[in-house]
């Protein structure tokens, strides 16, 4: 059973992204202007293109006219698109994957006939998910192995006022928000209720701010959302909102798939580099220094890409988990904690064989570098991740009227 | 064992660590975030900080400089440093090539050169080694006669000719006066044909190319240096034709590594680790989760940990090897500690970052110092400058 063989679709898919990153993403997202410009506006025409050849709804099931890909091929995907550009890496895979779980299955069919045929039409609505609240404090930390409550409730409400909801609060990190058109804000309603309402971008009191990569440790043209009496009609309450939020330790390991497409980026360039650039009387991957240090990339890279595949096909085939095939084990975070911290490592070696080509920001090291930084303190981070590793390890498992003695 | 500092010695920290504090490290962030590579340059702090001595402080007294101790200069560039790397380094730069004005100049040519640079708080030095084609090469030249830098110099009466490139050279739009490292024999291999000269920033036929635009380091300038038929006095030559290698030689450095260099970027790093761990502990006590301190978290605390003991460790190194050449002991021991340097300041100021990070606190200094660390890959830390340091343990 166990096979490692892409399927001929996942090749040529695979293949397809490859040759359209090179020709449609490298040229824009390594244009020395754009490199060395303070920020970098996302390449929305790149992103159409992309959207175009069917990357936004890769994730969303053939009968709801996606592609229907499973986790694996959305991984493959996302790292050919990283290896371009990590913004329109993430915003694909964002939107595509969120898509696939709100129009497949959390959706009423309602809501589908409402929302689906613009966001099949138009090649730029993207969907995003504004979870993360500054100052929420969502971390284990101190909570470690302890009852608390490690998930408090959300401080953006929703109160039902006859047909609508109005929402007061502030999301931010949120993937995806500079573009997208339609919004799932997870909100807490009643007594400390958490759920997801669909806020559409225009709807009244929605304000959407942009801010810069480095601010927020995210990839994706992030914003925040600021929720002022923003209203919404009743029958945007997603009904069924369990499945997209369980589970960060198995879900699909899409981020991590952008970290190793920065590696391999950053990978690729020095290995060309290191053909070409002659010092010491011959070309720097003749040396045994260079040539040690490229290896030692290449090995971070491929345990990383293992790790990710075996986790991507772990989240399309939970059962085997339950039979026994796969340890039971969060596979999703400990991937992230190997592909962030080796991948970083990896790009600064890379950069390190471009001597001070690799520190200048109109070359494309340092861009890399500054991508696997922010892959490095993204999410949860991994310190957060070992002790969430750690519990799972221990079979710990909270009270379950914690989190509500928290809440009250 | 004698770790006390003699007065002079405290006297000159404590002076660093004021004017560090109060008039650096209010600029830094700013001056730091400045998109032109160009203007991220103040000429204020530079003429406060020589009229306190920081340009001229490794000038020997009998040429009326304040003749420091290798140990004095440690300590100064890491108190800089603790405010801003980069401004520390444009300081210690003028240092870095006084020795060598005291070392390899002739007398006329420290009567020329020294007294302008004494009297002149905006005089800046700068030396021109790499090129385009010629970075590793210049560090561990191979035998090849075609390796390494490409300048040429060629002699007509009582000048030399300059024609070719340089690039990356610290101070080349601020610096009134270079050491620039020429081929005067292009049949030898470089350490036996090259010629050092001193070439004023006014010197026809030199001009200032582009400024390049570092991701970290903002504050200091690197830039080109084109010579066309630039025209250099044969009295402006430094030692011997064909004779560049001064640098170390002259200097009594018979390890055949650069005396003040690696002392100079283990120091630095030294002062951006004291500023990590200074951040990182005002964090871990002022954040609060859940009710308590993030200092009081296992993982906080081991974090902590590893920044002070790479620190302390290098704090160590430092002095000791800032003490060997004040005692003209000489060993490896200045190249080992500067590669060190390289992990310790990437992995000091990474820990800091994580630190800020995880807490959900965005802080543009932590990411800065990170930004200023990664600097040390090529300068300090990178296979060519490890393997140098290691054939001196051979020798």
């Amino acid at each position: 059973m166990y096979s490692l063989h892409l399927s001929p679709e996942q090749l040529q898919i695979r293949d397809t992204v490859r040759d359209f990153v090179a020709r449609d993403i490298k040229p824009l997202a390594l244009a020395p202007t754009r490199l060395e410009a303070p920020t970098r506006p996302l390449l929305v025409e790149a992103l159409d293109k992309a959207s175009h050849i069917g990357l936004r709804t890769l994730a969303l099931s053939e009968g709801k006219s996606g592609a229907g890909a499973d986790n694996l091929t959305c991984c493959i995907v996302t790292e050919e698109l990283a290896v371009g550009d990590a913004d329109i890496a993430a915003v694909l895979a964002h939107t595509s994957t969120l898509a696939g779980a709100l129009f497949d299955s959390l959706m009423t069919p309602e809501q589908c006939a409402r929302f689906l045929p613009a966001f099949l039409t138009e090649q730029r609505y993207h969907v995003a998910l504004a979870e993360h609240e500054d100052g929420r404090d969502a971390t284990l930390g101190v909570n470690y192995h302890r009852p608390q409550a490690s998930e408090p409730p959300f401080s953006t409400a929703a109160v039902r006022t006859g047909d609508e909801w109005i929402i007061q609060g502030c999301k931010d990190r949120v993937v995806g928000a500079s573009i997208a058109a339609l919004f799932a804000v997870r909100a807490t309603i009643g007594k400390g209720r958490a759920t997801t309402l669909l806020v559409p971008r225009d709807a009244p009191g929605l304000t959407v701010m942009a801010s810069e990569n480095s601010q927020h440790w995210q990839h994706g043209a992030c914003g925040s959302l600021i929720f002022d009496r923003c209203r919404v009609p009743a029958q945007n309450l997603l009904a069924a909102d369990a499945a997209l939020f369980s589970d960060h330790g198995r879900r699909i390991p899409q981020e991590q798939a952008i970290t190793l497409g920065i590696g391999r980026a950053a990978y690729e360039a020095a290995l060309d580099y290191a053909q070409l650039r002659v010092q010491g009387g011959r070309p720097l991957i003749e040396h045994q220094a260079i040539g040690a240090k490229l290896a030692e990339i290449a090995v971070r890279l491929e345990v990383a890409r293992t790790a990710i595949w075996q986790a991507a096909w772990a989240s399309d085939h939970p059962d085997a988990f339950t039979d026994g095939s796969l340890p039971d084990l969060p596979l999703t975070m400990i991937t992230a904690v190997f592909a962030s911290e080796a991948i970083y490592r990896a790009v600064k070696d890379a950069a390190e064989c471009f001597g001070a080509m690799g520190v200048m920001r109109d070359m494309p090291l340092q861009k890399y570098v500054q991508d696997a930084r922010i892959c490095l303190h993204s999410g949860m981070g991994s310190s957060e991740a070992k002790l969430r590793i750690a519990e799972a390890l221990a079979r710990y498992r909270r009270p379950p009227s914690a989190a509500v003695l928290a809440a009250e | 064992m004698d770790f006390t500092l003699s007065n002079e010695q405290r006297a000159w920290q404590m002076t660093a660590r004021k004017f560090a504090e109060e008039e650096i490290r209010p600029l830094s962030l700013e001056r730091d975030e400045i998109a032109d590579p160009r203007e991220t340059f103040d000429w204020e702090i530079i003429k406060k900080g020589s009229k306190l001595g920081f340009r001229t402080l490794a000038v020997p007294k009998e040429w009326g400089g304040h003749g420091t101790d290798f140990v004095t200069q440690a300590l100064v560039m890491a108190e800089l440093a603790k405010a801003d790397s980069a401004i520390s380094k444009t300081f210690s730069q003028c240092w870095k090539w006084s020795h060598l004005i005291a070392a390899a100049c002739s007398e006329e040519q420290k009567r020329r050169f020294l007294k302008p640079f004494l009297e002149d708080d905006a005089f800046l030095l700068g030396k021109g080694i790499s090129e385009p084609s010629a970075g590793s090469d210049n560090r561990l030249p191979p035998g090849d006669p075609k390796a390494g830098l490409k300048l040429k110099a060629e002699r007509q009466g009582d000048h030399w000719i300059l024609n070719g490139e340089k690039c990356f050279i610290a101070n080349a739009s601020v610096g009134k006066l270079f050491f620039i490292d020429a081929r005067t024999d292009p049949n030898a291999p470089l350490r036996q044909g090259t010629t050092m000269f001193l070439v004023p920033r006014d010197t026809p036929g030199l001009r200032i190319g582009k400024v390049f635009n570092k991701s970290g380091w903002r504050f200091y300038q690197n830039g080109e240096m084109i010579f066309e038929n630039a025209r250099v006095p044969h009295a402006n030559v430094v030692g011997a034709v064909n004779g560049s290698d001064m640098k170390s030689h002259a200097a009594g450095d018979r390890t055949g590594g650069d005396l003040f260099g690696d002392l100079e970027l283990a120091a630095n790093a030294l002062g951006v680790c004291d500023d990590a761990c200074a951040m990182a502990l005002a964090l871990a006590r002022a954040k609060r989760q859940g009710g308590r301190a993030l200092f009081e978290q296992q993982v906080i605390q081991l974090k902590l940990n590893k920044m002070h003991l790479l620190t302390e460790a290098l704090r160590s190194f430092v002095m000791r090897v800032a003490w060997e050449h004040d005692h003209k002991v000489r060993s490896a021991n200045a190249g080992l500690c500067m590669n060190f340097s390289t992990e310790v300041i990437q992995e000091v100021t990474e820990i800091n970052l994580d630190l800020y990070a995880n807490a959900g606190v965005l802080d543009r200094r932590a990411e800065k110092l990170v930004r200023d660390a990664i600097i040390w890959s090529h300068l300090a830390g990178d296979s060519v400058q490890r393997m140098k340091a290691t054939r001196r343990l051979a020798n």
